[in-house]
């Protein structure tokens, strides 16, 4: 009887055994599995949705049209500083002083990162065009991979165009391919370019109490855009 | 110290098990509804964590896995003998192995919490304490 219990009792520290490195063996894999950029898993759709839910989009402006204060922000798709302010400044500004209609905001592509981010830009303003570029950039940030590991492909790109909810993908193909679109991201470049601008993400501003368009520079927290955007009033 | 009797044992695990089905099949009733679990204290984690690819496997909600898991749990709880208690161990040492895991995806890869996956990963850790007791303190002996 006590050889039984013994050996039960062994094979169940076995056991115990075998889980903890069943589960340290997933968790590692986990981790070396998707480190962002991954097209077959992209992540929170839902939450950018919601915080986007019920605000007007024209072309790369989010925002009410009549709102006095146009706040200007030059990014890379690939940054990861855009990712972070994406991800924990702008949603306060987003949630304060957008949807309240003081401010709107306008997302010029400045691709500084390297020849990847231009098809990423051309994608998400070609999402403009049906409304969902905002959807588009937000749900690109969250799900942004390592820089140079080459994950900004037409599949990547695609698949966030399904996930942002882009209504017509042949359409949104045949925008971000044209002329047109390649013309728009080489102005908002030079046009970052022209505002001294040197890294991303970097604010320009223009509202009632501007000089016409003020470039800002880099803004330091989600006080700081707040406050520049109550002073421009 | 002395192990509760193996009927407390026993009764604690089949109220646990009881529980975890009832927990998990709410959460696969909802996500086969097309929607995502709600959650009682408000956020949004519940529908951030359903809409995640982690959330099947196989295309199976990983919630349909946690009704059979319970459902072994509960028998073995309901029946005697050292085949109930091992199975009844096994089981849960890989429920709460799972759920050792899954808590981990939600922290670190999901970075949102169901509370009806934190329901569950409770109840689980209860049943393996409850399971693991019993085995320890009577496997080999006589019912």
């Amino acid at each position: 009887m006590n050889n039984r219990r013994e050996s039960l009792i062994k094979l169940a520290s076995a056991a115990v055994f075998l889980t903890i490195v069943a589960v340290a063996v997933l968790i590692v894999v986990s981790q070396s599995g998707s480190s962002g950029g991954d097209s077959e898993n992209i992540i929170a759709v839902a939450e950018v949705e919601r915080e986007l839910q019920g605000i007007p989009q024209d072309e790369m402006v989010l925002g009410q049209p009549d709102a006095k204060v146009t706040l200007l922000e030059f990014a890379d798709l690939q940054c990861p500083f855009c990712k972070g302010y994406a991800e924990e400044q702008l949603p306060q500004v987003i949630e304060n002083q957008v949807s309240s209609g003081e401010a709107k905001l306008d997302y010029r592509t400045f691709t500084i990162i390297d020849a990847s981010s231009i098809p990423a830009a051309e994608a998400a303003i070609a999402a403009g065009k049906q409304g969902r570029g905002w959807n588009y950039v937000e749900i690109f940030y969250r799900n942004q991979g390592q820089e140079g590991t080459d994950y900004v492909n037409d599949e990547f790109l695609t698949a966030i165009a399904r996930a942002a909810k882009v209504p017509n993908i042949a359409r949104w193909n045949s925008d971000r391919r044209s002329a047109a679109v390649k013309a728009e991201v080489e102005s908002a470049t030079a046009e970052a370019e022209r505002l001294g601008f040197e890294g991303t993400p970097s604010f320009a501003i223009q509202g009632p109490g501007t000089q016409g368009l003020e470039a800002l520079g880099h803004l330091e927290s989600a006080g700081a855009i707040e406050s520049a955007i109550s002073s421009a009033r | 110290m002395k192990a509760p009797a193996e009927g407390t044992l026993r009764g604690i695990a089949t109220f646990l098990a009881t529980f975890g089905i009832g927990v998990a099949t709410y959460i696969t009733i909802a996500d086969s509804g097309g929607g995502s679990p709600v959650c009682i204290a408000g956020g949004h984690g519940c529908q951030t964590v359903a809409e995640s690819s982690y959330s099947h496997v196989l295309g199976v909600n990983i919630a349909a896995f946690g009704i059979v898991g319970y459902v072994v749990l509960l028998a073995c709880a309901l029946l005697r003998g050292d085949l109930a208690r091992m199975t009844g161990f096994l089981i849960s040492l890989v429920g709460f192995g799972y759920s050792v895991y899954l808590t981990y995806l939600e922290l670190f890869k999901i970075e949102a919490i169901c509370q009806w996956c934190v329901a569950s990963a409770v109840l689980m850790t209860l049943l393996f304490a409850a399971n693991a007791t019993r085995m320890l303190a009577y496997v080999g002996k006589e019912p």
